[in-house]
C-alpha cells in the first residue's frame, strides 16, 4: 500500500471508528473495546511500518488540494518528532482503550464514550501529522472540542459540567489566540505550510511582529499544556472518567502545548522573550504543581498537580534555549506519559475497587491489592526520580541543564540548580505521600467497598507502563534510545547536541543535587506528616483562592454583567429611538455631499407663481400641520385633515398634467379613508390627557429634539426638490423612447398606461403580487383579530336609535346607492377598456369597482351586502396574478421573453377604434387582482362590525 | 430562446397564484404544490449557478424591450448563488412547516411562496426601481410570515418591523429618484455608465441620492445602530419564517455589494462600511453574550455574521469580498438551521429555564458538592442526542470553530487581509474582533447547551423525522462545504473578481 | 411656482417625520402617509418639464419628447402609491390588532412615563 495512503489511515481510522462506534447498542462494551484497540494497534502498527523511514530522518508527506486560492492545503507531514509524538499517542491509546473496557460500569452508556474517544485519538493524530499551520489549529480545536465531550462523559453530575465547561472555555480560547498567532506567521514567513515555516527561522525572530506571534501563540500552548497561570482547569477535569485522565492527562491532550512549544523551537526560540515567557511559566507551574500537589487529598487531584509541575518542567526545559535542555524536554515527554498514565490507571483501580479517591479515607490497601501496590509504587518512584527508573533519567539532565543556565538575569540562573533541587523534594515528598498514605499504615475503615485486586486484564496495562519505567530506567540506550533519537534529530536536525543516555555518569554534581532531593522530600514528607494528619482542605501559604472560584466570577462579570450593561447601552428596543436613529441616519448620508460639495440652485428661473395653486398649497400645509397637531387626540380630525393634504397632492398632479396620478391619487384616497374610517372603530378612545408641567417639562428636552430633526428632514426634502426643479431634465433620459415608441410599438396613446403595463409590466406584476400578499396577510391576521376589550360595545349614536330608526334614516341614500352599483361597475369597465389611451387602466378600474361594493356595504350593512353579492376576493386575487402571469407566459409561445406584447386592431361599436394589446389581458389581470385585493381589505375589516 | 433566468419568479408566481385558488382547507394539496415550486426552483437555480460560471451573465428582457430601456434581468455568479441559497432556505423552511407550522394560520404556503418570488426578483433584477418592487414584496411576504401564528409578541415585534421598514423604504424611493432625476436612467448597468458622466454642479444630488439608498439597504442589513429591530423580530416569529429571514438581512448585504461596486466603484463609502460593519460585530458579540433565551442568541449571531460580512466587504479587495461571499453562504445556511433547531429544543424546556443557565453561573451551582462515587452515566436518548449534535454544530459554525466552515470562512477572510504586504491598521482590529466573537460565541452557546443537553432533566422532546430532516440536511451542507472548500471558494472568487471589476458586466447588459 | 411646490413637499415630509417620531401607532400611521405623499410628489417632480402636456401622445402626428412632461416618474409615482396604499392598510391592521393584543395603543406595546 502506497506511504501516503497509510498516513491518511492513521488520521481516518479513528473517525471512522468513532462514526461506527456511536452506532453500537448502549450495553456493547466488548465490541466496542475490540473496535478501539483494533484502531489503535491499528495505527501503532503502521507507525511501525514507518520506523525504517525516520530512523533515517525521512519526511513523508502527503498533499491534497483544500483551499488553494489561499494556498492552504490538506497536508499531512510525517517526521521523526511527529513519529514520536504518533506511537505515543496510539501507544497509550490501546493500553487505556483496553484498561477503559474494565473500567466503565456495565450500566455506562459505552458508544458514546468510545466514540468521543476514538474522535479525539484522531484529532491527536491530525494536529500531530499536521502539514501546515491552519490544518493543526483546525485539530487542535477538535482536540478541546472532544476532551470537553469527554470530561462531561458523566454530565449528571455539575462537577464535571463544569469542568467540562472550564476546560473547554479555557483550552479553545487558547485555540483562538494559537489561530491568531498562526496567521501572523503566516503573514510573515508567506506560507502557511510547516516547512516553510521551520526554514523561515530568523526572518521570523527578526521581524517585527515576532513578539505578538509568539505571545499569541504561546497563549495556546500554555493555555493547553495546563501551565501557570493558566493551571487551574486541569485540577477540575478530574471529573472525567479515570481513563480520560489517564490518556488525556497524561499522554494525549495536555502533550499538545509542549508539543506545539518544541515544534516551533527551532524557529521561534533563542531570544530573550522566549526564554522569559516559556521560562517564567514553566518555572511557576513547576514549583507551584509540585508544592499544591502534596496537599492534596484526593489521588487524582494529586496527581493532576504533579502533571502541571512534570509539564512545567519540560516546558522549562524548552525555554532555557539550549539544545540538550530540549533534548531534555523531548525525553521527559516520553517518560512522564508512562508513569502517568500508570499512575492515573493505579488510581483508578483503587477508586473502583474501594470506592474512593480520598487519600483521608484510604489506608493499608496493601494488604488488599499487593500486586497493584507495588505497581504503583514503583510507577510513583519514578515519578518521584528514583534512580533505575526513567523519570531519574531525565531529572538528572535537568538537574545537568540547571547547572548551566545562560538567561539574561544572572542571579536567576544561578538559583536555578536550587529551584531544581526544591522541585525534586517535592516531587518526592508527594510521590511518598501517594504511596505511605494509600497502601501503608493501618487497615482502612468504612470504605465503601472492601478492596481487592482488579480484574487480570485491566491491571495489565499498568504493568505493561511500570516495567517501560523499569527497562528505560535501567538499559535507556537499547530501549528509548533509538526512538528518542529519532524525534531529537528530527526536531532539531543539523544542531542536534551529543548526549548520552547513561544511569551512571560517575559521581556528579547532580547525582548530589538527587540525592539531597530525595532525603530532603523524605525528610519534608516525615516533617508534614502531622499537618497532613489533620486532613485540612487547603495548601499552606497558598492564597485560598480556587481558580475555578476566580474564572467562574470572572466570567460572570465580564460575559454577563458588562455585556448586559453595555448591550443597554448600545441597544434599544424602543421604536422611537431605532425610527430617531433611521432617520438621522438618512439625513447625515444626504448631507454628507452637499456638506462637501455645496448644494447650488439649477440654472432654470423661476416660473410665475399661480395664486390658485398657492392658496391650494396654503390649505394643504395647514391641514398637514393641523393633521401632525391632532393625530394624538383627535383621530377624525386628523383623517380629515390627512385627507385634505392628499387633495391638494391630487390637484398637484392635475396641475402639472399628470392625470393618471390625479385619479389613482384620488381613488386610493377615498378608499385609504374609508379603511382608516372603519379602522378607528376599533381604536378606543384615548384617556383624557391631563396636562402638568412637570410632565410638559421633562418631555420637552426630547420633544425639542424630534423638532430639530422633523425640520431639518423637510428643508432637506424641499432643497432636494427645489434644486431638481431647477434644472432640466438630464437630456437623454429614457422615457423620450418610451415616448417615441409607446404607439408605434406600444399599441396605445397614454404613455404612462403603456409603461405601466407594457414597457415596465414587470414593475407592475410585482406591484399586483405585493397587493395580493398585503391582502392575504391582513385577512390572516383579522382571523385571529381580537378587538380592545373596551371597544366591543356599540358605539353611542348606535345605542340610542334602534336599528329600524337608522334603516329609515338611510332609507333614500341607501337606495341611491344600491342604484348605483351597476353604474359605477359600468364605468370601471369603461376606465378599464380605454385605460391603454386615455387615463384609467386596469387599477383604477379594480379600486372604482371595489368602491362600488364597499358603498353596498354601506348602504345596506354587512350582512345585508354579504348576503346578496357573494364575492370571493381570494379567487378574483388569485385569478388575476395567474391572468396575468399567463398573460406574461403567453409571449413564450410566439418565442418572445416574457410578458412580450402583441396587438389586434378592432373596432367596437361605441368604444371606437380599440386595439387590442395583449397587454390588455395582463391589465385584465391587475383589474381582478385589485377588485379581489381591495375588496379583501375592505370586507375583511367591515366584516369586524358583525363580530359577535 | 430560453426563459430559464425568469423561471425563479414565474414558478413561484403561478405556484402562489394557484394556492390562492384553492380553499383554506386543502392543506395536503398546498404542501404538494410548495414541493413541486421548490423543486424547481432548485433545479432552475442550480442550473443558473452552472452556467454563470462559463457566461459573464446571462440577460433577460421581460417584454422584450432593449436594455437600458426595459427592465432586465441578469443572472451572473453572484445573483445565482443567492438564488439557489433562497431556494435551498426555502426547501428547508417548508418541509420543516410541514410538521405543524403550515397549519398555525391561513395562506402560510403562498406567503412562502411570494417571499421567494421577491427574493429572487430583487437577486435577478437589473433595474432600480424593479429592484424597489420586488424589495417591497419579499417584505411584505416576510410581514406575513413574521405574523404567521399571531400572538402578542408576533404582532407586536411586526409592528416594528413594519414600520422600520416602511420607513427605509422610502429612503429607497428618495434614493431612486433622485438617481433618475440626474441620470434620466434606472438600469444599472447604465447607471454605472452615466453617473461618471453627471456634470459636477448635479453630482452632489446623485451621492445623496445614493448615500440615502445605502441607508436604505443598511436597515435590512441590520447594520449598527439601524439593527436594533432584528433580533427582537427574529426571535418572535415562527421558526420556519425565522429560518427564512436569516438570508433577508442578506438580502441588504447583496444590494449594498451590488450596487456600491458597479455604481461607485469600491472607492467611496469603504469606510462606512468597514467601521460600520466592525461596529455591528462588535454589538453583535455584546448581545449574544447578554442574552438569556436561545432565539435572541441567533439573532444576535445573525447579527455578528451580517457585520462580519459588512467589514469584509469594506476592506474592498477581491479576495476578502470572495472569502465574504463564502462566509455569507455558510453562514446564512447555518443560522437558519439553528432557528428550526431552537423550536425543537425549547420544547422541552421549561419558561425560564434559560434565566436558570445565568444564575447557576452566577452563584456557582454545585460547587459545594464533593466529588461523587464513582456512578453510571445516563444515556442521552436518541432525540436529544441528535438534537444536541446538530446544537454542537451550529454553536462551532457561529464560533467560527472546525469542523464546521465557519472557520474556513473566517480564515479566508483574514487571510485575504493580511496577505497584504502592508496591512492595514483595520485588518487588525477586524482579526481582534474575529476573535473575540468566536470566544463570545463559545462562552454563550456552551452556558446554553450544557444546561439544556446536560443538566436538564426535563423529558426529551417528541420530534417528528420531517422536522429534523431539514435541520440535518442544513448542516451537513455546511459541513459538505468545508471539504469542498477548494472549488466553491474558487467559484466566490471569480464572483468578487467580476463584482470589482464591473466592465465586463455592463457591456453584457447594454449590448446582449 | 418650483418654490411652491418644493416647500409643499418641505411640510409634508416634516409633519410626517414628526408624527413618525411620536409614541401613539395612529400618529405613526398618519405620519407613514403624509411622508409618502411629499415621496411621491418628489419622485414626481423628477419628470418636471416647465408647462409640458400630458404625456398622452396623439396617434397620427410624430412625437416631440421635450413638449411633455416625463411619463417615466409618473409611471414609478403609480406603483409607488399602490404600494404604499397596501402598506398603509397593513400596517392600520397591526396596529389594531396590537392594540388588541396589548391593551395600549403605545408603538412599544406598553405604555411608559417616556
Amino acid at each position: 500500500m502506497p506511504q501516503d495512503l497509510l498516513l491518511v489511515l492513521l488520521i481516518g481510522l479513528p473517525f471512522a471508528g468513532s462514526i461506527a462506534a456511536a452506532l453500537f447498542p448502549t450495553n456493547a462494551r466488548n465490541a466496542e473495546a475490540w473496535l478501539a484497540a483494533a484502531i489503535a494497534l491499528a495505527g501503532l502498527a503502521i507507525f511501525w511500518i514507518f520506523y525504517p523511514q525516520m530512523s533515517n530522518g525521512e519526511v513523508i508527506r502527503f498533499e491534497l488540494a483544500w483551499l488553494p486560492a489561499f494556498g492552504l492545503g490538506f497536508t499531512l507531514r510525517l517526521d521523526g518528532f511527529a513519529w514520536m509524538f504518533g506511537v505515543l499517542v496510539t501507544g497509550i491509546g490501546f493500553l487505556v482503550v483496553l484498561y477503559a473496557r474494565y473500567y466503565m460500569s456495565p450500566a455506562d452508556p459505552v458508544p458514546r464514550f468510545f466514540s468521543f474517544f476514538l474522535a479525539f485519538m484522531g484529532s491527536m493524530l491530525g494536529v500531530v501529522l499536521s502539514g501546515n499551520l491552519i490544518q493543526l489549529v483546525f485539530f487542535w480545536e477538535l482536540t478541546s472540542l472532544f476532551s470537553f465531550l469527554l470530561i462531561g462523559y458523566w454530565h449528571h453530575n455539575a462537577a464535571a459540567r463544569d469542568g467540562a465547561r472550564m476546560s473547554l472555555v479555557v483550552t479553545s480560547a487558547g485555540g483562538l489566540c494559537l489561530f491568531a498567532g498562526a496567521l501572523l506567521l503566516g503573514h510573515i514567513v508567506g506560507s502557511y505550510d510547516l516547512d516553510g515555516l521551520l526554514g523561515a527561522g530568523d526572518r521570523i525572530r527578526t521581524n517585527a511582529l515576532y513578539l505578538p506571534a509568539l505571545i499569541l501563540v504561546l497563549l495556546g500552548a500554555l493555555t493547553k499544556s495546563a501551565q501557570f497561570p493558566f493551571h487551574f482547569w486541569l485540577p477540575h477535569a478530574m471529573a472525567a472518567p479515570t481513563p480520560v485522565s489517564a490518556y488525556l492527562h497524561s499522554a494525549a491532550m495536555v502533550k499538545l502545548g509542549v508539543f506545539l512549544i518544541a515544534r516551533l523551537w527551532p524557529v521561534m526560540s533563542g531570544t530573550d522573550a522566549w526564554m522569559w515567557i516559556v521560562g517564567i511559566a514553566g518555572l511557576c507551574s513547576l514549583l507551584l504543581g509540585a508544592y499544591a500537589a502534596i496537599f492534596q487529598h484526593d489521588l487524582k487531584g494529586l496527581l493532576a498537580y504533579s502533571t502541571i509541575s512534570h509539564l512545567g518542567l519540560i516546558t522549562v526545559l524548552l525555554g532555557l534555549n539550549s539544545a540538550l535542555a530540549a533534548v531534555a524536554a523531548v525525553f521527559h515527554i516520553l517518560n512522564h506519559a508512562t508513569f502517568k498514565a500508570s499512575l492515573f490507571m493505579a488510581a483508578g483501580v483503587i477508586d473502583h475497587e474501594s470506592g474512593t479517591r480520598d487519600i483521608r479515607r484510604l489506608n493499608g490497601l496493601y494488604r488488599f491489592m499487593p500486586i497493584t501496590a507495588t505497581l504503583a509504587m514503583v510507577a510513583a518512584a519514578a515519578m518521584a526520580g528514583v534512580p533505575l527508573l526513567n523519570g531519574f533519567l531525565s531529572k538528572e539532565m535537568f538537574f545537568a541543564e540547571s547547572l548551566t543556565v545562560e538567561g539574561p538575569v544572572e542571579s536567576l540562573n544561578r538559583a536555578m540548580r536550587f529551584i531544581a533541587v526544591l522541585w525534586g523534594m517535592f516531587s518526592v515528598a508527594y510521590s511518598l505521600r501517594f504511596i505511605h498514605g494509600v497502601f501503608f499504615g493501618p487497615a482502612p475503615t468504612g470504605l465503601p467497598r472492601t478492596p481487592q485486586e482488579p480484574p487480570r486484564w485491566m491491571r495489565f496495562p499498568i504493568e505493561l507502563l511500570v516495567l517501560a519505567c523499569l527497562v528505560v530506567g535501567i538499559l535507556p540506550t537499547l530501549t528509548i534510545g533509538p526512538i528518542l533519537d529519532v524525534g531529537v534529530r528530527a526536531l532539531l536536525g543539523a544542531n542536534t547536541p551529543s548526549y548520552q543516555l547513561a544511569v551512571w555518569h560517575g559521581f556528579t554534581t547532580p547525582l548530589v543535587m538527587s540525592l539531597v532531593a530525595l532525603a530532603g522530600g523524605a525528610l519534608l514528607y516525615a516533617l508534614l506528616q502531622k499537618y497532613l494528619a489533620r486532613g485540612v482542605d487547603k495548601v499552606p501559604l497558598l492564597p485560598p483562592a480556587d481558580g475555578r472560584r476566580i474564572f467562574d466570577r470572572v466570567l460572570m462579570v465580564v460575559s454577563w454583567r458588562w455585556a448586559r450593561s453595555l448591550d443597554a447601552m448600545l441597544g434599544t428596543r424602543k421604536l422611537q429611538s431605532q425610527l430617531r436613529w433611521a432617520i438621522t441616519a438618512a439625513l447625515l448620508a444626504g448631507l454628507w455631499p452637499v456638506w462637501q460639495q455645496g448644494l447650488q440652485w439649477g440654472p432654470l428661473p423661476w416660473s410665475d407663481i399661480h395664486p390658485a395653486l398657492a392658496i391650494a398649497w396654503a390649505i394643504g400645509a395647514a391641514c398637514a400641520f393641523g393633521a401632525a397637531w391632532q393625530a394624538k387626540f383627535h383621530r377624525l380630525v386628523a383623517l380629515v385633515l390627512l385627507g385634505g393634504a392628499g387633495l391638494v397632492v391630487c390637484l398637484t398632479f392635475v396641475w402639472f398634467s399628470a392625470p393618471d396620478l390625479a385619479l389613482t391619487q384620488l381613488l386610493v384616497e377615498i378608499v385609504t379613508t374609508v379603511l382608516l374610517l372603519l379602522g378607528l372603530r376599533w381604536l378606543p378612545k384615548r384617556i383624557p390627557f391631563v396636562w402638568t408641567l412637570p410632565g410638559a417639562l421633562a418631555a420637552l428636552p426630547r420633544r425639542l429634539r424630534d423638532l430639530a430633526i422633523a425640520v431639518a428632514s423637510g428643508a432637506g426634502l424641499a432643497a432636494i426638490a427645489y434644486a431638481v426643479m431647477t434644472r432640466p431634465l438630464p437630456d437623454n433620459t429614457i422615457s423620450r423612447y418610451f415616448m417615441e415608441h409607446a404607439y408605434p410599438q406600444g399599441g396605445g396613446t397614454n404613455v404612462v398606461n403603456v409603461i405601466i403595463v407594457d414597457f415596465r409590466g414587470f414593475d407592475t406584476l410585482g406591484e399586483i403580487a405585493v397587493l395580493g400578499v398585503v391582502a392575504i396577510t391582513v385577512y390572516a391576521l383579522l382571523r385571529r383579530f381580537r378587538p380592545a376589550r373596551e371597544s366591543t360595545a356599540l358605539p353611542e349614536p348606535q345605542k340610542e336609535q334602534s336599528p329600524a330608526t337608522v334603516a329609515e334614516d338611510l332609507l333614500v341614500p341607501a337606495v341611491i346607492m344600491r342604484l348605483m352599483f351597476p353604474a359605477i361597475a359600468l364605468l370601471a369597465a369603461y376606465l378599464l377598456l380605454r385605460g391603454h389611451n386615455l387615463p384609467g387602466g386596469g387599477f383604477v378600474a379594480g379600486i372604482t369597482l371595489a368602491v362600488a361594493v364597499i358603498l353596498q356595504y354601506m348602504a345596506g350593512g354587512t350582512r345585508w351586502a354579504e348576503s346578496h353579492l357573494a364575492i370571493r376576493p381570494l379567487r378574483w386575487m388569485g385569478a388575476g396574478l395567474l391572468l396575468a402571469g399567463a398573460a406574461g407566459a403567453g409571449s413564450w409561445l410566439f418565442g418572445y421573453p416574457f410578458l412580450t406584447s402583441h396587438t389586434a386592431h378592432l373596432r367596437v361599436p361605441v368604444l371606437g377604434e380599440l386595439h387590442l394589446p395583449s397587454a390588455f389581458f395582463f391589465d385584465l389581470g391587475v383589474f381582478s387582482l385589485v377588485v379581489g385585493a381591495t375588496g379583501l381589505l375592505l370586507i375583511a375589516l367591515a366584516h369586524q362590525s358583525v363580530r359577535d | 430562446m430560453d426563459h430559464l433566468v425568469i423561471a425563479p419568479v414565474v414558478v413561484p408566481l403561478a405556484a402562489g397564484g394557484l394556492m390562492l385558488l384553492l380553499d383554506e382547507r386543502r392543506h395536503a394539496l398546498k404542501a404538494a404544490l410548495g414541493l413541486v415550486s421548490l423543486a424547481l426552483l432548485l433545479a432552475a437555480a442550480g442550473a443558473l449557478v452552472a452556467r454563470a460560471d462559463t457566461a459573464v451573465a446571462q440577460v433577460y428582457q421581460p417584454g422584450n424591450w432593449p436594455a437600458p430601456f426595459g427592465i432586465v434581468l441578469v443572472a451572473d455568479r453572484l445573483s445565482a448563488v443567492m438564488v439557489l441559497l433562497a431556494a435551498v432556505l426555502g426547501m428547508a423552511a417548508l418541509v420543516f412547516s410541514l410538521a405543524r407550522w403550515h397549519r398555525a394560520g391561513p395562506r402560510f404556503h403562498s406567503l412562502l411562496q411570494f417571499l421567494l418570488m421577491g427574493l429572487n426578483g430583487a437577486f435577478l433584477t437589473g433595474d432600480l426601481f424593479n429592484l424597489f418592487v420586488f424589495f417591497e414584496l419579499l417584505l411584505a411576504a416576510s410581514y406575513g410570515l413574521a405574523l404567521h401564528g399571531s400572538g402578542t409578541a408576533r404582532v407586536r415585534e411586526s409592528l416594528h418591523y413594519i414600520v422600520i421598514n416602511l420607513n427605509a423604504s422610502l429612503f429607497f424611493l428618495i434614493g431612486v429618484s433622485l438617481l433618475y432625476g440626474v441620470t434620466g436612467t434606472l438600469n444599472m448597468a447604465d447607471l454605472a455608465l452615466r453617473i461618471p458622466a453627471v456634470p459636477a454642479s448635479d453630482r452632489v444630488l446623485a451621492e445623496a441620492g445614493a448615500a440615502i439608498l445605502g441607508i436604505a439597504f443598511l436597515v435590512k442589513a441590520g447594520m449598527w445602530p439601524l439593527g436594533f429591530w432584528l433580533p427582537a423580530t427574529y426571535a418572535a416569529a415562527a421558526a420556519p419564517a425565522a429560518a427564512m429571514f436569516s438570508i433577508l438581512s442578506k438580502v441588504g448585504v447583496y444590494a449594498v455589494l451590488r450596487l456600491w461596486l458597479l455604481l461607485f466603484g469600491s472607492g467611496e463609502g469603504a469606510e462606512l462600511i468597514l467601521y460600520g460593519g466592525m461596529a455591528t460585530l462588535a454589538y453583535g458579540l455584546i448581545g449574544m453574550l447578554a442574552s438569556q433565551d436561545l432565539s435572541r442568541l441567533a439573532g444576535f449571531s445573525l447579527l455578528m455574521s451580517a457585520g462580519t460580512l459588512l467589514a469584509a466587504l469594506g476592506s474592498a479587495t477581491p479576495a476578502a469580498t470572495g472569502a465574504a461571499l463564502y462566509y455569507l453562504v455558510v453562514s446564512t445556511l447555518g443560522i437558519a438551521a439553528f432557528y428550526l433547531l431552537i423550536e425543537l429544543v425549547q420544547r422541552t424546556r421549561k419558561p425560564g429555564a434559560d434565566v436558570l443557565a445565568v444564575t447557576a453561573e452566577a452563584f456557582g451551582e454545585g460547587d459545594e458538592e464533593d466529588e461523587p462515587e464513582h456512578q453510571a452515566g445516563v444515556a442521552i436518548p436518541a432525540a436529544m442526542a441528535l438534537l444536541g449534535l446538530s446544537f454542537a454544530c451550529c454553536a462551532l459554525l457561529v464560533a467560527g470553530l472546525p469542523p464546521l466552515p465557519g472557520f474556513v470562512a473566517k480564515f479566508a477572510i483574514l487571510a485575504a487581509l493580511l496577505g497584504a504586504e502592508q496591512v492595514p491598521g483595520a485588518a487588525w482590529a477586524l482579526l481582534v474582533l474575529l476573535t473575540l466573537s468566536g470566544l463570545a460565541s463559545i462562552v454563550a452557546m456552551a452556558r446554553s447547551g450544557v444546561r439544556i443537553f446536560w443538566a436538564s432533566e426535563s423529558s426529551p422532546p417528541r420530534v417528528r423525522l420531517i422536522e429534523m430532516a431539514p435541520v440535518g440536511a442544513l448542516l451537513a451542507l455546511c459541513l459538505a462545504l468545508t471539504a469542498a472548500a477548494g472549488p466553491v471558494m474558487e467559484y466566490m472568487q471569480h464572483t468578487a473578481q467580476t463584482l470589482h471589476a464591473p466592465r465586463a458586466y455592463i457591456e453584457r447588459v447594454l449590448s446582449p | 411656482m418650483e418654490l411652491i411646490v418644493a416647500l409643499g413637499i418641505g411640510v409634508l415630509a416634516g409633519c410626517g417625520v414628526w408624527l413618525l417620531l411620536r409614541p401613539r401607532t395612529f400618529q405613526v400611521i398618519i405620519g407613514l402617509s403624509l411622508l409618502s405623499y411629499a415621496v411621491n410628489l418628489l419622485i414626481f417632480i423628477m419628470g418636471w418639464v416647465r408647462d409640458g402636456r400630458a404625456p398622452i401622445v396623439s396617434t397620427t402626428a410624430a412625437v416631440d419628447p421635450s413638449s411633455f412632461t416625463d411619463p417615466l416618474p409618473q409611471a414609478l409615482v403609480l406603483t409607488a402609491i399602490v404600494i404604499s396604499f397596501a402598506t398603509t392598510a397593513l400596517l392600520l391592521v397591526v396596529l389594531l390588532a396590537a392594540r388588541g393584543f396589548a391593551g395600549t395603543d403605545h408603538v412599544d406595546g406598553r405604555e411608559q412615563e417616556e
